[in-house]
């Protein structure tokens, strides 16, 4: 790996230090990428589907019969969805309305940015609270699958 | 106390570490002054004002982009300092960055104000009206010292050294939003890019980490909504130079002369 990009992947994942948008852009990057890692294996999943009936079939019988690390896999895929998704409507909000940054100011001492402001936080614990809600729901109802809670 | 700097000669780098007797009141660009003085005139950093205005002491101080002279070692709470170069610019040696990438990147977004017809500016016949409210959606912008700190904590730059990075960004919006300027298109064409302004994903660490409170990561979202507006709606209508005096009713020459100075009657009058 290019020791250039090593250190700048360093850098941009390490959030320590900074602003809860930082963190919240971290998150997002993680996500993003599991999210494009089981697009990949999902597209992989839908092409058994030109082998014809019986290949699909079988395709289908050995995902329904999923041991405890796939349904950690999918608890992990649905908690990266739900964050994604609902931090994504955030920045829609931010980049493409221009909302939750405030007004420029003159500035004053001590300097509090706008767009890191109040409103920006408020909306981030909510999805937060929000999507670690809908997470654990979404776990007791693929444990709920191996008989392990009943729902 | 005890401080750790990240030594860099150009080929090599590594860890140095310094014991320091300073007051709490200290600040770090004191520190390393101390340093230089009393136990090791090689280590090289950059400083000037010494009074946050001009930019030039821009270092990492554990792990926080941050100007060496504003930064106090009794806000730090910590008993070692941990001090390196600003991240993502090359270092020329051990605290001295290379700032050339950050200047020409600020050039590309044209900071100045742009007309269509540059002899307006050039020759300046009259004055560009700017009223107070149309002066404060861009005035926070121009705070910025260029210190570069915002690059460095900007972790888009950290992976995409081609990103045209916040402080560029930040001044482009800057012209933009000024009403006499009419340079939309021609910036246009250097941020609306792969590595331009999209390539922000706002996490908003370039605004934390501003030493003059400039907010860059609002102003990157406040010029993504224009490019965004503009596909569909022609921007503000941007007015001719102006001149105050002739809205007045007399003309200058015609107003009352101020009386001639009596240099001969005396120095001062009140005696």
């Amino acid at each position: 790996m290019n020791k250039r990009f090593k250190s700048g992947l360093l850098t941009s994942l390490n959030p320590t230090r900074y602003n809860l948008e930082r963190w919240s852009y971290t998150l997002h990057r993680i996500t993003g990428v599991i999210l494009a890692l089981f697009l990949i294996a999902h597209i992989f999943e839908i092409y058994h589907v030109t082998l014809g009936i019986a290949g699909w079939n079988q395709t289908i019988a050995e995902l329904s019969n999923l041991g405890v690390f796939e349904l950690i896999g999918m608890w992990i895929i649905a908690g990266s969805a739900l964050y994604h998704g609902a931090n994504g409507l955030r920045l829609i909000l931010n980049e493409l309305f221009g909302l939750l940054l405030g007004k420029p100011r003159l500035p004053e001492y001590p300097y509090s940015p706008m767009s890191l402001g109040r409103n920006q936080k408020i909306v981030i614990y909510a999805i937060t609270i929000i999507v670690v809600a809908i997470w654990i729901w979404a776990g007791l109802y693929l444990l709920a699958g191996l008989g392990i809670v009943r729902w | 106390m005890k401080v750790r700097v990240l030594r860099n000669d150009g080929s090599k780098q590594w860890w140095q570490e310094f014991s320091v007797e300073s007051s709490k009141r200290a600040t770090v660009l004191d520190l390393l002054l101390n340093i230089r003085e009393t136990q090791d005139h090689t280590l090289a950093f950059r400083h000037s004002c010494q009074m946050g205005s001009c930019g030039s002491c821009g270092i990492v101080i554990n792990g926080k982009p941050s100007l060496a002279c504003q930064t106090r070692i009794s806000e730090l709470k910590s008993e070692t300092i941990r001090i390196e170069p600003l991240y993502s610019y090359p270092v020329i040696k051990d605290l001295v960055v290379d700032l050339n990438d950050f200047v020409n990147k600020h050039r590309s977004v044209k900071p100045y104000i742009i007309r269509k017809n540059p002899q307006e500016l050039e020759e300046a016949p009259m004055e560009f009206r700017v009223t107070s409210a149309e002066n404060m959606s861009f005035i926070q912008y121009d705070y910025c010292i260029m210190c570069g700190l915002c690059v460095a904590a900007c972790p888009t730059v950290a992976l995409d050294p081609q990103f045209i990075g916040p402080q560029a960004l930040a001044q482009a919006y800057r012209y933009i939003a000024d009403p006499r300027d009419e340079g939309f298109k021609e910036r246009k064409a250097e941020l609306d890019t792969s590595h331009g302004v999209w390539r922000c994903h706002f996490a908003g660490a370039c605004s934390y980490v501003c030493p003059k409170g400039v907010d860059p990561a609002q102003a990157i979202q406040l010029l993504k909504r224009e490019i965004y507006k503009r596909m569909f709606v022609r921007g503000p209508k941007v007015g001719a130079p102006v001149s105050v005096l002739a809205k007045q009713e007399k003309p200058i020459s015609n107003q009352p002369k101020a009386p001639p100075l009596d240099f001969k009657s005396g120095v001062n009058q009140n005696e």
